[in-house]
Formats: C-alpha cells, structure tokens, sequence
C-alpha cells in the first residue's frame, strides 16, 4: 500500500446550490481515503458548496505538510478543471510552490483514468448479472454540449475502448442534451435487454428524474426492487451515477500515483 | 491548518470555554465522549440519536422542513437531533462537516494567516456566467450583503472582507457586531468558535449575478 504522510489529499468536487446528493460521493470518497491513513490529511472543497475552493486555500496554510494533491472530482477536462479550479486555488501549473515552499500538486480529474472503462464494465455487469453481454445493449450517458465542457468527448471515448472488447452487442453514447437522445434509446436499440450507465459523478436530478423521465422508467422503483423495467417489450437495466462507485476512492489515491509518475518520467528519461 | 492542527486547536478552545459553534453545542461527557446538539435543544430528551461522524453531513442537509441547505452556516439547522463522538478526530471531523472550512478558518486567524478578499475582487475574478456578477453597483452590493448575509435569516458568519480595496464597509446596513469575531451571531450572548467569513461565498456571488441580470430585464418593462 502507498504511504504519502508527507502528502494531503484535497479532493475537489463541483457541488450544488440546488441537490442534495451532488457533494455526497465526494465526501463518501474522502472519508473512505481518511480512513486508509494514507495521507497526512484529506479534505474536499466545492465551486458550489463549502468549503469552497478559497478556503481550501487556508487547509494547509501552515506549511507543516510539504505537498498537496489537488485531485478534480469531474468526469472530464474543461472549463471548471482548467479554468475555475486553477483559477482559485490559485494553481500555476501542474506544480504551483507556495511562498512557505509547499508545493501542490494539481492531478488529471478522475475521469481520465486508465480503469474507468473497467468501472464502467463492472457498473455495467453489476446492474444485471445475469443476462448475456453479447444480446444486450450498453448505453452510456453523457450531458452532452450544453455544458462547457468535455463531458460528452470523455464519454465517447469510453465507448470506443469499450466497443473495441466486443463484449456487448451493441454499445452506444447517449446524451440529455444532444443527439443521440437517451429517450430515442428505443429506435437505437434491437436487442432484448438495455443496460444503461450515467457517466455521471453523483446522482441527482440528471440520473434521478431526467434520465428515468427520458427512457421512460421510474428509476425509484427500479432501484428499490432490483428488477428490471419493462417497456416495448424490453428490459431495462438502469444503474447509479458512476461516480457513485466506491472503487472510485481508489480511482482518487490512483490519480496521484500517476501524477507522480509522469512527473518523473522526463526527469528519468534526462 | 491541517486537520492535526485544527485538532490541537479545538481542544485548546474546548478547555478555554469554547463550546458554542454556530447553533451547535458541545458538552464534553464525563467518559470523554461529546454530546452535540441544537443550542436551543439543551432542555429537551427527545432526540433522534446518531453516533457517526459522517451522520453530522446528513443532519446538516436538511432543514426542520426537510428543505436543502445550500449554506451550511444559515441560521437553519435542523432540530431534535444528538450526535455521540467519541474522541476529538471525530469531533472535528464533525464540525467540520457542520460548517465546512471554519475551524481551520478560526484557526488561521488565530496564527494571523487568515487573509481576507475585498467582495469587488471576488466578483472581478469571476468567469463564465458570473462574469456579469462584477456588474453591481456599490449601492446595490450594499443592500444585497445587508439582506444575503444578515445574522437574523441569512448567515450566521462573521464577516471580514470589506467592499473594495480602499476599505469600504461590506455593507452600512449590518449592525458594527456583524463584523465582530467575539459576538455570538445567534443573539444568544455565549461564548463561541466564531464561523469566520474571509471571503464571498459562491451564493453571495450567484445573488449578486442574479441582481445584475433581473435589472437588465426588469428595467425596460417598467
């Protein structure tokens, strides 16, 4: 197991002003890695709840620990991971040192991590074990353009490398906000049973009420009853945000690894 | 202020009397343990009881009407509640999932490492769609921190950041205590961990946007 008792951890998610489940995986992730006693701290900071990013300012003002890695909880690079955040944790560049000579740290948002294809097959066969891959479509849900951001490029590329293992028979990108429309899933689809995975960091209205609304299901039941919905003849396998996974804690402490190891390629290679 | 420092600190304020945080009271138990509750709960025995650190994220959600709470430091947390912790970490831990960010905020000021953000900064440095939040007038952000952040309804914080650069008062429609860290800001008149404001929070600035935009609409059909 990796020890960084030199290191904190600081976990930035985009919270809400509006739902209240927005900021709850987050905090889950953070005191799951606490409880690891991996790093000598561990603390969370929202854009939209508190602490806020300007406070996280103050977490280790002190200087008693050398470095901080800032780790974006978001599903892909953007407008927040490469303008909102840098701009007020006041970052300079993947390494920012501080007058006190602490340096942070600023890692890839999870994301783009290498195992989320992974996590997104274990989401995916955890919604509906049973049933066989090859006669069942996968769907994956993106935002789409609306937000500035990557979102639905991320999301894209997860279907590509999830494709290309020719696992399922069919697998798809979807989106809320642009073509192609989780709710035309039906026209998209010709296999018996749907899976369907939010590419989404938490649960909230998007995965809870318009996702559901779009394919037509009541996500509430589905979720209480562990059964499928049936529509058109069809099942229906709809899962949680994956961001909601716990294996997302790893995904987190892993992202720093991999900071640190790209760091210190060009110095070997030197 | 890492977590091991805002530890050590809280036990110095714990020991020096401090045992009011916002509407939160702590009794230290003969065992140790600490008891925490709504301040103005101290007389009843009906609680619901929780004994998990992470329970004070859940408590701190929702109002007494079930409704979210995008500001933890309103003066709306729920009633009825009493949550066990056994040890100092945890109380910590607690209080800082209560009113995120504000003992390592206390704790700052105490080392003299707490600096503040005049509101015109905060809001000149915004982009994206809060951009235009930059666009208020003086007289406009008065009114609004007067309003947004008032004790009674709105924000248990002390404020600290001024207006501008050049000093100016957040806001000349809070009374001079609303700016002091020794004054309860509940009205109760105890001794307390003060929740310190150094800086705007996000609502304030999404209140001051929505202030500039409904002007740009409102105005025309008047």
């Amino acid at each position: 197991m990796i020890s960084r008792s030199n290191s904190a951890l600081l976990i930035v998610g985009h919270g809400s002003t509006v739902n209240p489940d927005s900021s709850a995986p987050t905090l889950k992730h953070a005191a799951e890695i606490r409880r690891r006693e991996i790093f000598a701290d561990v603390a969370c900071c929202f854009w939209k709840e508190e602490p806020s990013l300007r406070d996280a300012l103050l977490f280790f003002r002190d200087g008693t620990i050398p470095e901080v890695y800032v780790v974006p909880n978001f599903i892909s690079e953007g407008y927040f991971t490469r303008t909102v955040i840098p701009r007020e944790l006041e970052l300079t560049g993947p390494e920012t040192h501080r007058s006190s000579g602490q340096i942070w740290k600023y890692c890839e948002p999870v994301g783009n991590h290498r195992g989320m294809t992974e996590l997104l097959l274990r989401r995916a066969h955890d919604v509906a074990p049973e049933i066989s891959e090859a006669e069942t479509s996968l769907l994956i849900v993106g935002h789409g353009t609306s937000l500035n951001d990557n979102s639905a490029a991320a999301a894209k590329h997860q279907v590509e490398k999830i494709r290309a293992l020719n696992r399922y028979g069919t697998v798809l990108n979807v989106y809320l906000e642009e073509p192609p429309l989780v709710s035309d899933w039906l026209k998209l689809t010709e296999t018996r049973n749907v899976v369907i995975v939010p590419f989404f960091i938490s649960d909230g209205l998007h995965s809870d009420e318009d996702i559901p609304a779009m394919l037509g299901i009541d996500a509430a039941d589905r979720r209480s009853t562990g059964a499928p919905s049936q529509l058109h003849g069809r099942s229906l396998f709809y899962s949680t945000a994956i961001g909601t996974d716990p294996k997302f804690a790893d995904v987190i402490i892993e992202q720093t690894e991999t900071f640190r190891a790209q760091r210190l390629e060009p110095q070997s290679a030197s | 202020m890492n977590g091991l420092a805002q530890k050590i600190a809280l036990a110095k304020w714990m020991v020096a009397g401090l045992r009011r945080i916002g509407q939160i009271s702590i009794t230290v138990r003969k065992d140790g343990a600490f008891s925490l509750t709504h301040r103005e709960d101290t007389a009843r025995d009906d609680f619901t009881a929780y004994s998990a650190v992470e329970d004070a994220a859940e408590i701190a959600r929702f109002d007494d009407a079930g409704k979210y709470r995008p500001l933890k430091t309103a003066p709306n947390l729920r009633h009825g509640w009493q949550l066990m912790i056994g040890d100092l970490s945890g109380l910590r831990l607690a209080l800082d999932l209560f009113y995120p960010g504000r003992l390592a905020a206390f704790l700052a000021e105490e080392n003299g490492l707490l600096e503040t953000t005049p509101l015109r900064e905060s809001l000149e440095r915004q982009s994206g769609m809060y951009r235009a939040a930059a666009k208020i007038r003086d007289e406009e952000a008065d009114k609004l921190v007067g309003n947004f952040c008032r004790s009674d309804g709105g924000c248990l914080r002390t404020i600290l950041w001024k207006r501008d650069g050049e000093g100016a008062i957040a806001s000349t429609q809070l009374p001079p205590e609303k700016f002091d860290p020794q004054h309860d800001q509940t009205g109760l008149a105890e001794a307390v961990v003060p929740l310190l404001c150094q800086e705007a929070c996000n609502l304030l600035v999404a209140e001051a946007r929505k202030m500039v935009k409904s002007e740009g609409v409102a105005s025309p059909a008047e």
